[in-house]
């Protein structure tokens, strides 16, 4: 039995080497279909990989406290989130910490180095809730963000930016035309944080951000905070806090019991939630592309399949007439199939894989990740697509008569 | 019992609205050993005699025994094991798969009959040899001559051991010199390994080498001699 396949196979490779163009052309829409899903299924988990590097990084017991984004229309005048809401929170058993959060883009200048840097103004609470540490210098305190002190502390990729080598401690950068004194260096911690990126940015205390700086922020409400950043002690009650500090800030923004929440609490669930409907939504792209460009490619087989048979009707009267049975016959031309897109199968890996590995070495921003599954399954659905489509032009050769077959010119 | 037992085969196709008789009652018996020639003009139902004795066709009416099997009883997925066991085929256009080595065209019934690979390369190359091939074993069809490429269409129809060779027209594509020396082989092989050949031609001298030779016209065989 093997030793009947090992030939029928022989035979299949012979036929598709005696047309070597036709049968790279044939199999080019395979090659593209495996390729293209290897390519994207590998930059999907490395996505996804990514994504939950950075959730596992700025912590799952970290909660964010904001406006919505979309507000219910029913809510007439929502209320600012505010410094009196961070301390309602502070008070709840249960938090560690909660900082206020603004952060915007600014204008920054040292000598001669003109850039703009992401500025994070907040108060000493922040350095309870993420898993920052200094590489040199130190925290502000809080009589600092008491007394609107202008100091800044500096991530790791802001601080080469603007100082080089040079120590930049103790010296002074132009923030919106505001000096700050630099205190401190952060050391870098990779992308942390949601939305800041703690190594591109720089810290300030909040009161000073609030009420010395020119543009942006001044013009807003003074009290108005972006976010609240909380810190809870263990994530095992997290959903009971929540409720607790849902019903603290109802308290503080006056909601009477049947109305709506003008705020927004969101935990690490909700943003793997968020993750992971995004990711699904990519897959079922994916799997539509790589569906489309089989179908395709299987399409193109069954074409070819379809002249070979026609082209070889008398070569399969000979086989017929000294003893392939219709069954041989079928077999022998799925093999061909399945010969042909497997070879577009495999030349799609190899593509798949090399273009994957460009894609990680040249960008930072898309992360790949090759997995032995997505290449296992897509070859897989190569030969499937070759049983699929070959099907057809195999079961017809097999329905030819040997008279009519020996007689075709 | 005779190798070959036909009696009262009838054949009739449908072309348009036409019925043609092709066969109108043939009764043959070919005994083990002969070597028989059939001859007659086009149309007159020779080769559809031939395609059922070759069991390549079904006759609509009669009945065939070939060595102790009834292929008239027999279903068309099991003939093609009957024509591997029992039937070699020689064409008019030798009919060797093109790009495939003289060796593995010789191979190529034993495939079918799922003979493992060394069995298969060993025999090939003996029935080779009986043709006097041997060495043109691994050429191409195409670096072969005409004479050449039926003498290993003769191999392939010897390969399997099979009682009888079916030839069809086999020196209709080969001049004077190469159709002496198939014919010649036909000759041996029918006198030194006892196969039944049935030979088709339109051509008395090459009928010549036959020791029995059935006409036909009109669908029917109007005479049948044995030669000395």
């Amino acid at each position: 039995m093997i030793d009947t396949l090992l030939s029928v196979f022989r035979i299949s490779i012979k036929a598709i080497f005696a047309n070597k163009m036709r049968a790279a052309l044939t199999s080019l829409g395979i090659v593209i279909g495996v390729a293209a899903v290897i390519t994207m299924l590998a930059v999907g988990s490395g996505t996804q990989k990514s994504m939950e590097e950075r959730f596992s990084r700025f912590g799952t017991n970290i909660l964010y406290l904001r406006q919505p984004w979309n507000l219910d229309e029913s809510i007439s005048s929502p209320k600012d989130i505010t410094m009196n809401d961070v301390r309602a929170v502070r008070r709840l058993r249960g938090v560690t910490a909660a900082a206020p959060y603004i952060s915007s883009g600014f204008a920054v200048k040292y000598g001669i180095t003109e850039t703009t840097i992401d500025v994070l103004a907040t108060d000493t609470d922040i350095f309870k809730t993420y898993d920052w540490q200094l590489a040199s210098g130190r925290e502000f305190t809080q009589r600092e963000v008491d007394t609107y002190a202008q100091v800044a502390i500096l991530g790791d990729t802001s601080a080469k930016t603007i100082f080089n080598d040079v120590d930049p401690i103790g010296k002074i950068v132009i923030f919106d035309e505001i000096p700050f004194t630099i205190i401190g260096v952060m050391k870098k911690n990779g992308q942390g944080g949601f939305g800041f990126d703690m190594d591109e940015g720089t810290l300030i205390p909040y009161t000073t951000g609030k009420v010395k700086m020119n543009t942006g922020w001044k013009s807003e409400n003074r009290r108005a905070l972006d976010q609240v950043i909380i810190r809870v002690e263990d994530f095992n009650k997290i959903d009971e806090l929540k409720v607790s500090i849902t019903n603290a800030i109802r308290n503080t923004h006056k909601i009477h019991s049947l109305g709506k929440d003008d705020f927004q609490l969101d935990d690490f669930a909700s943003f793997v939630e968020e993750a992971k409907a995004a990711s699904k939504t990519m897959g079922i792209l994916l799997g539509v592309i790589g569906a489309v460009s089989l179908l395709v490619g299987g399409i193109g087989v069954m074409n070819i399949m379809l002249v070979s048979v026609t082209e070889r009707t008398r070569e399969i009267g000979i086989r017929m007439a000294i003893g392939a049975t219709s069954a041989d016959i079928r077999l022998q031309f799925l093999a061909e199939a399945v010969t042909l897109s497997c070879f577009g199968g495999i030349i799609g890996v190899l593509l798949g894989i090399g273009v994957t590995l460009i894609v990680a070495a040249n960008s930072t921003s898309i992360p790949a990740q090759l997995s032995v599954g997505s290449i296992v399954i897509s070859f897989a659905f190569s030969a499937a697509t070759g049983i699929f489509f070959g099907y057809y032009p195999a079961h017809k050769a097999s329905k030819l008569t040997p008279i009519d077959a020996l007689r075709y010119e | 019992m005779s190798l070959i037992e036909t009696s009262n085969l009838y054949k009739t196709y449908e072309v348009g609205d036409v019925q043609v008789h092709a066969l109108q009652g043939v009764s043959i018996n070919i005994e083990r050993g002969e070597f028989v020639a059939v001859m007659g003009p086009s149309g007159s139902g020779k080769s559809t005699f031939m395609n059922i004795l070759g069991c390549l066709d079904k006759p609509t009416q009669g009945k065939y025994v070939l060595d102790g099997i009834d292929v008239t009883a027999t279903d068309l997925s099991e003939l093609a094991g009957v024509r591997n066991r029992k039937i070699g085929f020689v064409f008019q256009g030798f009919n060797l798969i093109s790009r495939t080595s003289a060796l593995e065209n010789v191979e190529l019934p034993m495939v079918y009959n799922h003979t493992p690979a060394s069995k298969r390369r060993e025999k090939a190359m003996q029935a080779l040899e009986a043709v006097g091939l041997a060495q043109r074993a691994h050429h191409m069809p195409n670096q072969l001559s005409g004479g050449q490429q039926q003498r290993v269409a003769i191999a392939r129809s010897l390969v399997c051991d099979a009682p009888i060779i079916f030839a069809d027209e086999p020196t209709g594509n080969l001049d004077t010199k190469m159709s002496i020396e198939v014919m010649e082989l036909f000759t041996r092989l029918n006198k030194e390994m006892g196969k039944t050949i049935i030979l088709i031609t339109h051509e008395p001298d090459i009928a010549e080498y036959a020791g029995r030779l059935i006409t036909f016209r009109d669908g029917k065989k109007v005479s049948d001699e044995v030669k000395k």
